[in-house]
């Protein structure tokens, strides 16, 4: 399992590259053929046993985060989301630049703030990184203007539930990769794509088609969770613990139904743990490659996992592995699958 | 063709769920095609082969706006989320149709005060349908989580107008159908796309054209008409008064010599028609004209009253027209 491995190498939008390394050091043998395209995305290849179809496992390496905007007089940083990153939880946080620079998020003490000013959102305007620098020219020493900025979250695992930062989308990654460990042949062509730029506007995926022509495609993903105590149940995303989601729509694309159905048949004939996406909201890659070329239908199959885009999420482990099981038995059925 | 209007209007085809209406439009075309074929999002794509080698594509999205079930709760009791641009108002007090049910939908409030606060800030979290079913199990069973539904709506005429739920866009379905039966030896190669899931983000037509590479292409689908009490200003779209060929809408502007032909087709054809500029929304034309290298694109609109309502109103004599003016462009050179 490379979830430890994965969720603590830092890979905002557009700085995949010690993603990419890591997953293309551990899977280069295991497979027949590896490239990295023009825009960066990671594709591997597989022949099947009867090759009449080409199917696409899909993650994204990317993770959402922020870009040094400016270096200020006084040695802090001005920066932006990558991404979508709600303010809200990026206070009091660390964060690495370019992976290796530590830094804070602060925030004005709770004594300074007027009484409506707590319940207010802060804005991005108001926030900086502090490196420890006391002057530009100090801070200029260690970063520039367009470093990426990483949450710094180590990943902890207790009992069956996992914390750590990026399990949107470094779970799908790891799915992908525990899959390629598995050392037989499909019936079907396997391309895996380990994609950039999704957090930013499904960007790498918007090349696959013309590189690959797939017929189908599996996106992976690390998905909302939405069940903690603000929300009544009716109201929630997934739930932890039930098993990997399954989507039938969210925005910009309807799944395919032939391929919905047939991942929750293969679910269910394997009795592995599964629950329904029980909202729309959010897109994936799928609609991109929905919407590409001569169109490639896509289902989503998630891992659930609460507070993502922030510096911390959840997930349970057994959602993990349930989800790597799920998408193996599919790979199984091969030709029969969404057929 | 009212009959055609009527069955393909009731039929069910929200967006992702839109192989029944597939089939009726199929039916309907029997013997007057050439061939077809489902590409592999699912768009229904049919032909007609011409005497010259120029190829036009005409659009229709298929699928229509609906409903999708995203909860049960213990007592069989459904919550839902919108399928495309849907305004929870049009829901309150009516009916849902899913393939095995229909539903009522109503809203929450625990106090006088609060249904008060919900009705009139209404989302769909607030929203909730009675199936009838006396608990979860009995519910998932005719409706699991991840069910398509539509309005439950039925066509009428009222006096000079048809009334429908999803004239938007089986009024251009059934447009593409005749335009079909009038071709008899047509001079271009026809290919008619009714493609899916337009309402949720032009999903089909980014990807119906990929394979044909036509000369140019023609979406044909509904826009706002403007003229009820209080209508939207600034636009002129009426009832009755032709077909309109569309300028510009926020999604795309019509490639300018495919609208001169298009009024050209209409002037050979005595055919009546209207200009658009719609200040909103968009069509297949946005997307269809961005394929590949680019392919001209416009749209010619059906002007339709309450758009994704479940009372769509069009004027059939718009319709009639919007078929005589594609067969009349069907037979001109199409030099572009």
């Amino acid at each position: 399992m490379y979830l430890k491995e994965l969720t603590e190498l830092d890979g905002v939008s557009g700085d995949e590259g010690r993603v990419r390394d890591f997953i293309k050091e551990k899977i280069e043998s295991k497979v027949d053929s590896v490239k990295v395209d023009v825009l960066g995305n990671l594709i591997a290849f597989k022949k099947g046993t009867k090759s009449n179809r080409k199917f696409v496992l899909a993650a994204h390496m990317d993770e959402v985060g922020f870009m040094v905007t400016n270096v200020e007089d006084d040695g802090t940083l001005s920066f932006a989301p990558v991404g979508g990153v709600d303010p809200r939880v990026i206070v009091g946080k660390h964060v690495r630049i370019k992976g290796e620079v530590p830094g804070v998020i602060g925030y004005k003490a709770i004594h300074l703030q007027k009484r409506n000013e707590i319940l207010e959102s802060p804005k991005y305007e108001n926030l900086r990184i502090n490196i420890g620098a006391s002057s530009k020219d100090e801070a200029t020493q260690k970063v520039e203007i367009g470093d990426y900025v990483s949450f710094a979250t180590d990943f902890r695992c207790e009992n069956s539930r996992a914390t750590g930062k990026a399990f949107d989308d470094r779970a799908g990654c790891a799915v992908l990769m525990e899959i390629i460990e598995r050392s037989e042949r499909f019936e079907d062509d396997l391309y895996f794509a380990f994609l950039v730029q999704e957090e930013t506007g499904l960007r790498g995926s918007a090349v696959l088609f013309e590189q690959l022509q797939p017929n189908l495609a599996l996106v992976i993903e690390g998905t909302t969770a939405g069940d903690d105590p603000g929300l009544p149940e009716h109201q929630w995303a997934t739930h932890l613990g039930d098993g990997p989601a399954i989507t039938f729509m969210h925005r910009g694309y309807v799944v395919n139904k032939k391929i919905y159905e047939s991942i929750l048949q293969v679910a269910q004939k394997y009795d592995i743990k599964h629950q329904p996406k029980r909202r729309t909201a959010g897109g994936t890659d799928a609609a991109r490659l929905a919407k590409t070329g001569g169109g490639v239908p896509a289902g989503v199959i998630s891992v659930p996992a609460r507070y993502i885009h922030s510096p911390l999420s959840v997930i349970d482990v057994d959602d993990f592995k349930n989800t790597v099981s799920l998408v193996g038995k599919i790979l199984e059925e091969g030709e029969g699958f969404a057929r | 063709m009212i009959d055609l209007i009527k069955e393909l209007t009731e039929s069910y085809g929200p967006s992702g769920r839109e192989e029944e209406v597939q089939k009726v439009v199929l039916k309907h075309l029997e013997g007057h095609i050439d061939g077809h074929r489902f590409d592999p999002l699912g768009n229904l794509l049919v032909w007609k082969k011409g005497k010259s080698d120029k190829k036009v594509l005409l659009d229709a999205h298929i699928d229509e706006i609906g409903l999708v079930v995203t909860n049960i709760d213990d007592k069989g009791f459904l919550r839902i989320e919108p399928v495309g641009g849907v305004s929870p108002y049009t829901y309150v007090g009516h009916r849902v149709r899913f393939p095995k049910a229909t539903g009522v939908v109503y809203y929450e409030g625990e106090t006088p005060e609060e249904q008060k606060k919900n009705l009139s800030n209404l989302t769909f979290d607030h929203l909730f349908v009675d199936i009838g079913a006396c608990d979860r199990k009995e519910a998932e069973s005719i409706v699991p989580i991840g069910t398509f539904g539509v309005y439950d709506s039925y066509f009428y005429e009222n006096g000079k107008y048809l009334v429908s739920k999803s004239m938007d866009d089986r009024i251009g379905c059934a447009v593409l159908v005749e335009v079909f039966k009038n071709l008899k030896d047509p001079r271009h190669t026809v290919i008619g796309s009714f493609s899916v899931q337009e309402e949720i983000g032009l999903v089909g037509a980014s990807v119906a054209a990929y394979d044909f590479s036509p000369l140019l292409c023609v979406a044909v689908d509904v826009t706002d008409s403007a003229d009820y009490p209080k209508g939207l200003k600034r636009h002129a779209m009426a009832l009755g008064k032709g077909p309109a060929i569309k300028i510009k809408d926020r999604a795309s502007i019509s490639h300018r010599k495919v609208v001169e032909l298009l009024e050209q087709a209409a002037q050979k054809a005595g055919v009546p028609y209207q200009k658009e500029v719609l200040t909103f929304g968009g069509t297949n034309a946005a997307v269809l004209q961005r394929t590949k290298e680019g392919i001209p694109s416009a749209t010619l609109s059906i002007p339709t009253r309450y758009v994704h309502s479940p009372s769509e109103t069009v004027s059939l004599n718009d319709v009639e027209g919007a078929v005589k003016l594609l067969v009349s462009f069907i037979d001109l050179e199409l030099e572009l």
